[in-house]
């Protein structure tokens, strides 16, 4: 399961930054994008993309394809 | 990034004294930096560029307790990772120029975040002071710091400030004077990154120290050590070392057991050691309340009110941008072509000047120097407002719900304001680009801005639909600006797939908490923006104004405007022009005017197709009389722009541009021009190159003229392939009688 999956509310743990690379992957860890952390998708944006999560206590907007390369485990 | 000292040529003339303390500042974005280097360093702050690229750079020299201080602001990253643009600057500025010491400032109510970017600056050896910046906000919500634990866990200086409150900046600066007076004593300290990263470190130590000596003067040892442990290319291309050049050996344990990927390990003990140390020194009741910024959010971001917002919002700050600015910017324009040309032809006079010197005089610079100051307003309003936006931190949700609409376009969702300014006046938009911060993205939107139809375009459509559409002047005139937005569509798509193919967009941004921008601090970063296009714009403009004089004058003495430069240079542009449907040497001149500003186009036509019989002599009026009709009509202004604020939308630009009589003019190109002509002849100056003004803030944002180039190119094939297609498709169609 990925990222984009998630529904606004939904809370998980990420699992592993899969198919991203190079300079997209290391922005994501920059802002906290790592394997353990938890996160909560809080909104879809009006016309469907991007989203917003809420991760390391502040938040961060990312599209879609973006979050589509972030592997999640949803946590009730 | 070129070769530059941080001490730079002021301090050779005070030799005597001691040089200035270099400070660096950095920190994340939307920490309120800039608010708290305007707070500090006030009108003194210079605004520049990084050299060789768009980024802006702000320094200040100033005296505290009577040691001078050069603070530098470095752009804001999270990280100092070797990707961005920012991220670049940043860390050359810091390993190889080694300021004095590093001003952090850090965002208390999000201390975890901002802690990774402290721990790679710790990295470098460099004396760190942190301000702990938003103090009073993480307080109010119910935050509390150890700061002693901060300073002894991390060997830094920490002193707690609000930038907007401007509380906490003498104890900054005495920190950082009491620091740097003895950095021997302020290293940060080394954190542990875990036994087998160590191991691994101090073998690479060993092997670099005894096979590349020389790389340990050059760079700070720790960070070189950690860098080339996390496989950071740039570095490693900068010191020439070969992708094999280190022993497997050194990685082989960590590989083992932590996996191949380094750098994900790096990055995850850095966040491990700045989770720790908040963790540590940061205590909070762990209660989910709903805060503010999520409030506004839930109505701001709404699925169904998020679009009518955010269109609501953008009208508000365009009409404020160009109704605010426009009386004074006709104020301007009055006042120079007014009293101030008067009193130059009368001074002139007494002096027995020749007539030359007094239309170069009033012609050529006054009218230059009135068409720069023209622009000073607008460009204040808008530099105020998105600087408002930004601060405010709507400026990320206007990104954030008009992203997946502009992705479309390979554009990215902050390009939507700096386009949308486009059609009030092209300039402050192309200045607007400056919010993005990926250079492809900031110079994709400034090719397209010239497709938006901007103010000056009107006078022209409504000279010509005026005399050849007078049924229908409404629709005529909205589909020449549903072309310029549909092309937009188009040259985005083929800008995406061709200049810049290859080039991986990303949109992943941070939505900061809503905060009220201080009032002081958005005024001081305006008037920096405002300056900076007076003086630096200004000059071209002017030289560029004096240059067209010559050419409408010369050969000296030219009785009839077909034998000027001008009207010479017209004829020879014509023949191009006759497939169009307007291949007459006055159409050609006045298009060529029409580069300093499309409007002038009107103007030129006017002196070429209907010249006015006999000078008009002003009547005499006193200095007094003028001194007061100036202070009368710039009251006036304020009185306009206050109203314009509370009036309701309604098309008022059209109406002002009709008060001249342009009747004889009219009736001139209802002979030269037919219908059809005369669509083709709007749809050209819709479409063909941007004017001078626009050319030069491309350049000033890009460092050369190569993407004015560009847009140059491609806009005349565009203007001429899209006026061909419409006289020669309209006359195949029968229309073009």
């Amino acid at each position: 399961m990925h990222l984009a999956m998630m529904k606004p509310g939904q809370q998980g743990k990420i699992v592993h930054i899969g198919t991203a690379v190079g300079p997209i992957k290391r922005r994501l860890m920059d802002m906290g994008v790592l394997a353990g952390e938890p996160v909560r998708v809080e909104k879809v944006a009006p016309l469907g993309d991007p989203i917003e999560v809420t991760i390391k206590g502040y938040n961060l907007s990312l599209r879609k394809k973006e979050a589509e390369g972030i592997e999640v485990e949803v946590t009730p | 990034m070129t070769e530059q000292t941080p001490h730079t040529a002021n301090d050779a003339v005070s030799s005597a004294a001691p040089r200035p303390l270099v400070v660096a500042v950095a920190g994340n974005p939307n920490v309120g930096k800039s608010t708290l280097i305007n707070a500090i360093a006030g009108t003194r702050l210079q605004v520049g560029n990084w050299p060789g690229v768009t980024v802006e750079k702000k320094e200040a020299l100033f005296e505290h307790n009577g040691r001078k201080i050069r603070l530098v602001d470095l752009p804001g990253t999270y990280s100092l990772s070797p990707y961005t643009q920012e991220e670049i600057i940043a860390r050359d500025y810091l390993v190889k120029l080694r300021p004095d010491l590093i001003v952090n400032v850090v965002d208390a109510t999000n201390l975890e975040r901002n802690l990774y970017l402290t721990v790679q600056l710790m990295e470098l050896g460099i004396p760190v002071v942190m301000a702990l910046n938003i103090y009073d906000e993480a307080e109010a919500k119910g935050y509390r710091f150890n700061l002693h634990g901060i300073e002894t866990m991390l060997g830094v200086g920490v002193v707690p400030t609000s930038a907007t409150r401007r509380s906490g900046l003498t104890e900054l600066l005495d920190k950082v004077l009491e620091t740097a007076a003895q950095p021997a004593d302020h290293a940060p300290r080394i954190l542990n990154y875990g036994d087998d990263v160590e191991t691994a470190v101090a073998l690479l130590g060993d092997t670099l120290r005894r096979e590349h000596p020389a790389l340990f003067a050059l760079y700070p040892e720790r960070w070189l050590l950690l860098r080339l442990m996390e496989g950071d290319e740039r570095l490693r291309q900068e010191i020439n070392l070969a992708q094999d050049a280190l022993p497997e050996e050194i990685f082989h344990h960590l590989r083992r057991g932590h996996g191949e990927d380094l750098e994900a390990l790096m990055a995850d003990a850095r966040y491990s050691q700045a989770a720790g140390l908040a963790r540590e020194v940061l205590f909070k009741k762990e209660e989910r309340r709903v805060e503010m910024t999520e409030r506004i959010d839930r109505v701001v971001l709404n699925r169904f009110l998020g679009i009518p917002i955010f269109l609501a919002a953008m009208w508000l700050v365009f009409k404020l941008t160009f109704d605010l600015s426009k009386p004074f910017g006709d104020w301007i324009n009055d006042m120079a072509g007014g009293p101030f040309k008067h009193w130059t032809t009368v001074l002139l006079g007494l002096v027995g000047a020749p007539d030359w010197t007094v239309s170069l005089a009033t012609e050529g610079v006054i009218s230059g120097v009135g068409f720069v100051l023209v622009f000073v307003p607008v460009i204040f309003m808008m530099m105020f407002f998105i600087t408002f936006l930004e601060g405010s931190g709507y400026m990320a949700r206007a990104a954030f719900v008009m992203d997946r609409a502009m992705h479309a376009m390979g554009l990215h969702g902050k390009s939507f304001i700096p386009l949308l300014l486009g059609f009030g006046c092209n300039v402050p938009g192309i200045y607007a680009t400056r919010t993005l911060e990926n250079p492809r993205d900031k110079v994709l939107t400034a090719l397209l801005i010239p497709l938006m139809s901007c103010g000056a375009r009107l006078p022209v459509y409504v000279l010509f639909v005026g005399a050849f559409f007078p049924n229908n002047p409404g629709t005529v005139i909205w589909s020449l600006y549903v072309l310029g937005i549909a092309l937009a569509i188009v040259m985005g798509v083929f800008f995406k797939r061709t200049l810049f193919r290859g080039e991986a967009p990303m949109f992943i941004m941070e939505l900061p908490p809503y905060r009220m921008p201080s009032f002081t601090s958005l005024c001081l970063h305006t008037w920096e923006k405002g300056k900076h296009f007076l003086i630096k714009a200004g000059t071209y403009i002017l030289a560029v104004s004096i240059f067209v004089w010559f050419l409408l004058n010369l050969p000296w003495g030219v009785e009839h405007k077909k034998d000027s430069y001008l009207g010479q240079a017209g004829q020879v542009m014509a023949p191009v022009l006759s497939p169009l449907g307007f291949g007459t040497w006055q159409a050609a001149s006045s298009l060529i005017t029409g580069v300093i500003a499309k409007e002038i186009v009107v103007g030129t036509m006017g002196e070429i197709y209907a010249p006015k019989k006999g000078e008009q002599k002003k009547p005499e009026a006193s200095f007094g009389e003028d001194l007061q009709e100036i202070a009368v009509s710039f009251g006036k202004a304020v009185k306009e722009s206050a109203s314009n604020v509370v009036s309701t939308f309604g098309v008022s630009s059209l109406a002002a541009d009709e008060k001249e009589d342009r009747g004889p003019l009219k009736a001139t190109i209802q002979q030269t021009f037919t219908p059809l002509s005369a669509y083709a002849f709007m749809v050209f100056v819709l479409l063909y190159m941007p004017c001078v003004v626009v050319a030069i803030a491309m350049r000033q944002e890009f460092g050369s003229w190569k993407w004015f180039g560009v847009a140059f190119a491609y806009q005349s094939a565009l203007a001429w392939g899209m006026a061909m297609i419409v006289y020669q498709g309209g006359q195949l169609l029968g229309w073009g009688v």
